[in-house]
């Protein structure tokens, strides 16, 4: 009785939920193959072109709207990214790593790792800006914006290997260490392969989180820009639907990101699957 | 020098986890070559006596002796001391093969590729699983794994492996059959097993001597036949589940119970006073019938087939359950009525005595 009501009501809340988290894209989408370079960013389509595509890469002849200043700031964006991503995970399957055996003081420690995430981003990144300043340190994307960038994803990527360590059977590595392996070569050969899916979502987690990154980057990264910061420097100017384009771009690249963590997750789990039946014969 | 002390040497084991005292001074003496039941019921602190001697824990107070060197304070993978797990802990991201090899091929150094080869391809054999060596964990039985679990242990050639109850989580059939691997095994390579079971026969069938552990301290250490027969301790004699164990006290040549004063044949020095008599040693009687040895009237309450013998219980007047076995071996099964009132009897001498 309850489900008659209760699915289709659940049915318009799922598909609000997608509109709203797709609509934008989509439009942004549409928008992105308006006719160039007359065309603005809003409806009606002139004509369909992809003008726009092709302006990015600098393959139309010189208009009045000038090519977007992204491509250094798209590898400043991407290197810090994967820097930031390389930092957080590794911090963060040491840390979580340590909290397996409690030690002194580690409920402090866990909230001041964790407190990272929920100070406000604008706060950290103007107390880095000013700290830089008045110790006289220049600001740079891969030095003070590297720093708030690893300081915001490794929580993140802390609480993922926290809950995946959590749930890790160390009877293992107990085993290996019996069978005379040394602790080291024992967290390469057996704890390192076993967490894999956890150290990829804990990777995906941080380098998403800092390719995106803003309100910290806007004080802590100085003078030349990463992507979000550059795409929101030429919204000060005026709009074109090469953004549009540009934006399609990058997302089919997060897309492609996400399709590798998928067949590397599907590959990890398809042997922890094995190691689950094990458990449940045991 | 030191190998000239052939043996596996506990003395005063401590171990605490906060309040609780999980081994309360250990002390032990393992030969070389033997295989030990370590038999205790759930709590008794089986499983952390096994890993303070694997050195997964250190004890608070005491020390590990193998082979005459002290080992106390050494990381587990530097005692040469082999653990088979209770949940067996394969590798699960590797296959069988990789699993036996694992030992030698990640040793500090490791023996050359055609040894490893040659010792792993041995090892597979005895235990068994030649063919299986490509498969992952995941596609093979419990007893197989159970085998890849031995197998990985022994190919390193540890010179004591301790057992956590490995067969625990096999079915009844496996168990037997593992039972019987377990000691060809041992009687081919020669290595000191100590091997924990919450299981008494298993530990009665299984061991060259069988250790009863009870709250953390050791309570019989002894052959199976004499803990069978001369258990140290009313504790001891409930472990083993073969006994009645009754309560009251010893007064002279009598022990006095609820049921009146009971004859007994041996007594065992204990400070707990109780009265042991055999389930396979009691025969039932009706009511009217004549006096002979040790008598209990009681009340009949039920029965257990278990195949080759009966289990029946019944009541004594203060409540307290006793179990006769009945070997169908000896006829045909007795039928006996719900609530009737019987008599057990038994010869003094089969009983024994604790005070």
């Amino acid at each position: 009785m309850e489900s008659r009501v209760l699915k289709p009501v659940l049915a318009v809340y799922v598909g609000l939920f997608i509109l709203f988290l797709y609509g934008p894209f989509i439009v942004l989408g549409i928008l992105s193959f308006q006719q160039g370079p007359e065309g603005g960013p809003q409806f009606p389509i002139i004509e369909w072109s992809t003008y726009w595509y092709r302006h990015i890469f600098g393959l139309t002849p010189p208009s009045r709207v000038a090519p977007l200043p992204f491509g250094q700031s798209l590898i400043r964006s991407l290197t810090l990214a994967f820097m930031t991503m390389v930092t957080s995970t590794v911090l963060g399957v040491m840390s979580a790593q340590a909290f397996r055996s409690k030690f002194k003081g580690s409920g402090v420690v866990f909230y001041l790792i964790v407190l990272g995430m929920m100070v406000p981003g604008v706060l950290t990144g103007l107390g880095t800006a000013l700290t830089a300043n008045s110790l006289g340190i220049e600001r740079h994307w891969w030095s003070t914006a590297y720093v708030t960038h690893v300081v915001y994803t490794f929580p993140f990527a802390f609480l993922v290997m926290l809950a995946i360590l959590n749930r890790f059977d160390s009877s293992v590595e107990e085993a290996s260490w019996s069978l005379g392996v040394p602790p080291m070569r024992t967290f390469r050969k057996v704890t390192f392969p076993l967490i894999f899916p956890g150290v990829l979502s804990a990777m995906l987690f941080a380098f998403t989180l800092s390719y995106d990154e803003f309100s910290r980057t806007l004080f802590a990264s100085g003078r030349d820009q990463t992507l979000p910061l550059a795409i929101y420097g030429t919204f000060a100017v005026e709009i074109h639907p090469n953004i549009f384009a540009f934006g399609v771009l990058t997302t089919l690249f997060s897309f492609s990101l996400l399709t590798v963590y998928a067949i590397l997750m599907t590959m990890s789990v398809r042997r922890a699957g094995k190691a689950a039946i094990q458990e449940d014969i045991a | 020098m030191a190998e000239t002390i052939s043996n596996i040497s506990l003395a005063g084991i401590v171990k605490r986890y906060g309040d609780v005292t999980a081994l309360d001074g250990v002390s032990l003496v393992l030969d070389k070559n033997e295989y030990v039941s370590l038999l205790g019921p759930s709590g008794s602190g089986k499983t952390s006596l096994l890993r303070v001697i694997a050195g997964f824990e250190r004890p608070d107070a005491g020390t590990v002796t193998v082979f005459g060197r002290d080992v106390t304070n050494l990381a587990p993978h530097k005692r040469g001391i082999g653990f088979v797990f209770q949940n067996f802990a394969l590798f699960p991201h590797l296959s069988v093969y990789q699993n036996v090899a694992f030992g030698l091929v990640n040793a500090d150094t490791p023996p050359p590729a055609d040894e490893v080869r040659r010792r792993v391809t041995e090892m597979i054999r005895l235990v068994g699983l030649t063919g299986l060596e490509g498969r992952d964990i995941g596609q093979i039985s419990g007893g197989q794994r159970q085998r890849v679990a031995l197998a990985r242990t022994l190919v390193t050639e540890p010179r004591l492996i301790l057992l956590d109850e490995p067969l625990g989580a096999l079915d009844a059939n496996l168990r037997m059959r593992m039972r019987d691997e377990l000691r060809n095994i041992r009687e081919r390579l020669g290595v000191t097993f100590l091997h924990v079971t919450g299981s008494e026969t298993e530990a009665l069938a299984m061991g060259d001597r069988v250790v009863v552990l009870d709250r953390g301290a050791i309570a019989q250490f002894a052959t199976p036949d004499t803990i069978m027969n001369s258990p140290a301790n009313p504790n001891v004699a409930r472990f083993l589940n073969r006994y009645n164990v009754l309560l009251g006290e010893l007064r002279g040549d009598a022990f006095v119970t609820a049921y009146g004063d009971l004859a007994y044949g041996k007594r065992i020095e204990s400070s707990d006073g109780a009265y042991g008599i055999r389930y396979d040693r009691i025969a039932v009687v009706g009511e009217t019938a004549p006096s002979a040895g040790v008598e209990v009237p009681v009340t009949f309450v039920a029965s257990e087939y278990l195949g080759s013998a009966v289990m029946y219980f019944f009541e004594a007047a203060d409540g307290h359950i006793l179990e006769v076995e009945h070997h169908l071996g000896k006829g045909r099964m007795p039928e006996y009525r719900s609530r009737e009132k019987y008599k057990l009897q038994w010869k003094p001498e089969d009983a024994i005595v604790f005070g």
